[in-house]
């Protein structure tokens, strides 16, 4: 059937997938829910809801792996194209069961609801903090000032890592995500973040000579007793992996949400009143702005899935951005409606892949948005200075978002301070 | 009517605990869902329907 296929001109690093989205999705999806595009090497781009689902469940049809160095198939995991010059791959997400799984056992614990619930006082303590910094300037750019900053110390904290340094892994996180390869700017963002690791293989060394609690200590535990799954190379990638997801996704929906929100003051004020909205709400900000727009697979074997016939080897993008526009799926999907339920988004991903830190997210972001509703109530977006990133393909994030407000009275300690507290804090439970 | 979690299906997106809190409950360990009864009370069916509608694995069933 390789001959009836429906090809498109389609890149989701392009200018026009950023200007477009997610309305560049509805003239494909409605000659097909996968077409086939010849960019980057020629790949399949699914994005229809019913399909992505069906596709998601197939763990053995889809590979996530991501294989560099050619030690078993040759998969180049979940980034279209993949990354030139990697010998190592993504963590777990490079990975398919049951290895992937291993991992998941070990890192689930942290990330329950029941488990998410310990850090809230935390985080609203952050945000608080975070606000506080800039509330009598009536100035404040809501990325550098709060939604970059609470995630990222949040992730430090899960990860049992010095909160305080969540600035050496800010800037790294966030540009190699936003950084285009033709950039003048790559080659220092390269740097950045081969320091990265060096840090993150450093934090493991010190963990393994000196045990800590959080997730950085546990996958060490799970090292000691499986040292081929769980060696150094996959542990740093897997660490790289969780400050990725965790500094730079939450982010962007905390961005795309205020930004929504700026010519909506009766949204804002419901937001705050109504019962159970900002929950409905949280889902639908995730669906219509779907920071992780989507990820790369390989089909391992000829099959047929929903209709549709596949190629082993062939390279998939799962556009999870595009299928939560399926109108056959959701109702108006283009609009946001805050009070949408159900609304079967696949923002997180389906299947065995989905979204570890999904709880994390929403708490976040809840308490994030509800504290800069409550601080800076009157804030106007400064359109002159957003700044979206140059290349939504991966994450659809925001570099800046300022605005301006009526200034207010800073209410607590500065924000190191917080932060030196929770550390104690946090030392204190573990002594 | 009756209500299931495939165990095997369900990925722990936990919005079926959105939906009917009082039937869903997540799982300490992982945030995977169970119910709390598979027999559901008749004032918490529309509840448990949306459940249904609203699971992205669409893993869980009902039954009468
Ligand atoms: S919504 Fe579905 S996948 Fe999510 S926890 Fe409930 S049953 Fe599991």
């Amino acid at each position: 059937m390789a001959d009836e296929r429906v090809v498109v001109a389609f890149d989701q690093h392009s200018p026009d997938y950023k200007a477009g989205f997610p309305e560049i999705g509805h003239p494909m999806r409605s000659k097909c829910p996968v077409a086939w595009s010849e960019e980057n090497g020629g790949y399949w781009v699914v994005t229809g809801r019913e399909l992505i689902g069906q596709l998601a469940k197939r763990p053995d049809l889809l590979s996530n792996d991501h294989d560099p160095t050619g030690k078993r198939r040759g998969y180049r995991g979940i980034t279209i194209p993949a990354p030139e010059g990697r010998t190592t791959r993504g963590g777990f997400l490079e990975m398919d069961p049951p290895e992937q799984l291993e991992y998941r056992r070990v890192l689930n614990p942290f990330l329950s609801p029941a488990a998410i619930e310990r850090w809230r006082p935390m985080v609203s303590e952050l945000s608080e903090a975070c606000l506080d910094e800039v509330v009598e300037s009536g100035e404040l750019d809501f990325v550098d000032d709060l939604a970059n900053v609470v995630p990222a110390v949040l992730t430090m904290g899960l990860l049992g890592l010095p909160l305080l340094d969540w600035v050496h892994y800010c800037e790294p996180a966030h540009a190699t995500v936003y950084t285009p390869p033709q950039s003048p700017d790559y080659p220092r963002v390269i740097d950045l973040s081969i320091q990265m690791a060096f840090r993150l293989a450093g934090e493991l060394e010190r963990v393994k000579a000196d045990p800590r609690p959080g997730m950085v200590g546990a996958l060490v535990e799970a090292q000691r007793a499986d040292p081929e799954t769980f060696n150094d190379e996959d542990l740093v990638g897997t660490l790289l992996l969780l400050i990725g997801g965790g500094f730079d996704t939450t982010t962007a929906l905390t961005s795309h949400a205020l930004h929504w929100l700026d010519t909506r003051p009766g949204e804002r004020r419901r937001l705050l009143e109504e019962p159970g909205l900002l929950d409905t709400a949280t889902e639908e900000f995730v669906r219509f702005a779907t920071p992780a727009q989507g990820g790369g697979r390989t089909i391992t074997t000829d099959c047929e899935v929903g209709g549709h016939r596949f190629g082993a080897g062939d390279r998939v993008w799962m556009a999870y951005g595009l299928a939560n526009h399926d109108p056959d799926a959701f109702f108006d999907p283009d609009e946001i409606v805050l009070d949408r339920f159900p609304n079967r988004h696949a923002a997180f991903g389906l299947g065995v892949h989905r979204c570890i830190g999904s709880n994390l997210a929403r708490m976040s972001f809840k308490t994030m948005v509800v504290e800069a509703l409550r601080r800076v109530p009157d804030y106007r977006v400064r359109q002159d200075g957003v700044v979206r990133y140059e290349d939504i393909g991966t994450i659809n994030g925001y570099r800046h978002l300022p605005a301006s407000f009526t200034p207010g009275r800073r209410q607590g300690p500065p924000l190191d301070e917080v932060i030196g507290r929770w550390q104690r804090t946090l030392d204190g439970e573990q002594a | 009517m009756r209500v299931r979690v495939d165990p095997d299906v369900c990925q722990g997106h936990t919005l079926c605990a959105l939906a009917a809190p009082e039937v869903f409950l997540l799982r300490e360990e992982d945030g995977h869902s169970y119910v709390v009864g598979e027999e559901v009370p008749p004032s918490m069916e529309e509840a448990v329907r949306k459940a249904v509608a609203t699971c992205p694995e669409g893993a869980i069933s009902i039954e009468g």
